[in-house]
């Protein structure tokens, strides 16, 4: 049972970069790409994680109780908040990426070529 | 390039990143041991040296502080360039009308709608404002507590309809608190250098340990991260939201 939240992890991200490789639609990328995402908050609450421990806030608790590892808990936190507006920046731009090449297909994508150049 | 190639492009990839995956995995630590000494000295010394008993946020306000300028910056950075890129596009006058469906009727907003926006809206804010103000006491802080009130702005469109909610929430104030909070954090650093400290060192009175305003400086950043979070969503829902308006004079034409 003690592999099983690195299975979990590994499985997350493993379902998030096969959503990614194959993806048809950059909205459903960004999705998969949060997917991936999630896969490290498993892994970094598993590393901190200790049988038995407490929450790390020490206000039942007198500091000094065995408590889990709130190094990770504060990384997962911020990672978290800054994830979903990074999420929010990349909708932006495949809002701007559907206006310019009228399609959301990563796979159709061609580079921008100037029409006034050529 | 078809998926198949892909796929088979990305699992050659995947063997040459594999002695350094299984090296990794081998050297994780089993699940559920002891935690790592670091970890546990903050859980030691944390609440004496800082009387603070939630040290979640003693390592994201006072012992990493340095690496949450960095996540903080990251935040503004994404909802600026989020924001940049959905203005440049539209300019920043808002829509007055709805883009909608030729043909789609328009129906009023049930009054249950409103009557559940009305009651729970104030209660998210409220609950964000206690997840904000008892960061340094029980589990919470200004990331999560301004998560939530910014989400709770959102209830409010969904009660008030769109005009109101601009009315109450001015774009102006966003940016002005994204902007605010992320330089306030920035100073709670620089300031105690002023003083002759070093970067971020906690030099005001640190209070008596369980109590709201205990923790000194961690009060403040605490207070910068949430004004900044709340400022950086409620405008990037602005944004998204204003997507979805026809410009006047377009409507006009």
């Amino acid at each position: 049972m003690s592999v099983l939240p690195w299975l979990v992890a590994a499985w997350l991200f493993c379902v998030g970069i096969y959503g990614i490789v194959t993806s048809r639609n950059f909205v459903h990328l960004i999705g998969c790409l949060s997917v991936c995402q999630s896969s490290t908050y498993v892994l970094l609450l598993g590393i901190g994680y200790q049988w038995g421990a407490v929450a790390p806030i020490f206000y039942d608790h007198p500091p000094g109780t065995p408590a889990v590892d709130p190094v990770v808990q504060a990384l997962v936190l911020t990672d978290i908040v800054v994830g979903a507006t990074v999420t929010a920046l990349l909708l932006a731009m495949a809002l701007q990426v559907s206006r310019k090449h009228e399609t959301l297909d990563p796979q159709k994508l061609r580079p921008f070529i100037d029409e006034g150049r050529r | 390039m078809s998926t198949r190639l892909r796929l088979a492009l990305f699992a050659v990839a995947q063997l040459c990143l594999l002695p350094a995956i299984w090296k990794i995995a081998r050297a994780l630590p089993p699940f559920g041991n002891p935690i790592e000494i670091y970890g546990r000295s903050i859980d030691t010394l944390g609440p004496p040296l800082r009387h603070i008993s939630n040290m979640v946020s003693a390592v994201n306000f006072d012992f990493r502080g340095l690496d949450t300028v960095g996540e903080e910056f990251m935040l503004l950075c994404a909802v600026t360039g989020a924001v940049t890129l959905l203005r440049g596009i539209r300019g920043e006058d808002r829509g007055a009308k709805a883009e909608r469906l030729p043909g789609r009727p328009l129906l009023d907003r049930a009054e249950s709608t409103i009557l559940v926006a009305r009651v729970f809206a104030p209660l998210i804010l409220l609950f964000g404002l206690y997840m904000v103000l008892h960061a340094t006491v029980t589990p919470g802080g200004g990331f999560q507590g301004g998560v939530i009130i910014a989400s709770g702005l959102l209830l409010v469109y969904l009660g008030e309809g769109y005009d109101a909610w601009r009315c109450l929430a001015p774009s102006r104030v966003f940016d002005a608190m994204e902007g605010g909070g992320s330089l306030l954090f920035l100073l709670c650093g620089l300031g105690p250098m002023a003083a002759g400290g070093v970067f971020m060192e906690n030099l005001l009175p640190l209070g008596s340990i369980k109590d709201v305003f205990s923790g000194g400086l961690i009060v403040i950043e605490n207070a910068s991260v949430a004004i900044a979070v709340i400022g950086g969503f409620a405008m990037l829902f602005l944004e998204f939201m204003e997507e979805t308006r026809a410009a006047e004079t377009e409507n006009e034409r």
